[in-house]
């Protein structure tokens, strides 16, 4: 992987420059998605995975990975409401 | 680029997206600008889920004082992992796009 040096990036047209910052807000927004999922599945696995004798799932525990992140979300959106009406 | 190729290959929106970015790409110092970001992204998504999931498994496989090792926990600890990891994404961005259909968010 060749690396970019600031004459290269110095050289960039107006209209790279916008291409390129268009592109960062989707990485960006994409990457917090990708960090969010890292988190539920580190929490809820914790949570609804006993055994790990099997490489597979079962369903419950399918069922409950999938219930676990929408309480986890539930809680989310009570507590940003909650401290909007302490406010 | 070990670990961004797994990884590349585990999200494929994500490479998709790339590929068209870089096909539109006027300039080829944006183009390589961009697929610079994308690795980068690629390798720190690789590393943080090698670091969850030895976090998790070696909560799950390793119990007690850790004389011996336990590869076919671990294996199908990662197994698991994986596929919560998936159970989880779908879960999450149909949720998102619930709540963006119904004008949530």
């Amino acid at each position: 992987m060749s690396s970019l040096s600031t004459s290269d990036l110095a050289s960039l047209d107006d209209a790279s420059k916008k291409e390129i910052a268009t592109f960062l807000e989707g990485e960006n927004s994409k990457q917090k998605v990708q960090m969010s999922i890292h988190q539920f599945t580190n929490i809820c696995f914790k949570k609804c995975v006993d055994s790990v004798n099997n490489p597979d799932l079962s369903s419950q525990e399918e069922q409950c990975l999938s219930n676990c992140v929408n309480r986890f979300l539930d809680t989310n959106i009570r507590i940003v409401n909650g401290l909007q009406n302490t406010r | 680029m070990g670990l961004s190729s797994i990884f590349g290959g585990g999200a494929p929106s994500q490479q998709k997206e790339a590929s068209t970015n870089a096909r539109t790409a006027s300039n080829p110092i944006a183009k390589e600008l961009k697929n610079q970001i994308s690795q980068e992204l690629a390798v720190a998504n690789a590393t943080e889920l090698v670091n969850k999931i030895s976090e998790n498994c070696f909560e799950k496989c390793l119990n007690s004082p850790y004389s011996s090792r336990n590869d076919a926990c671990i294996d199908q600890c990662l197994a698991k992992y994986m596929r919560s990891w998936n159970v989880i994404s779908k879960a999450y961005i149909s949720r998102i796009q619930n709540a963006s259909a119904s004008g949530e968010i």
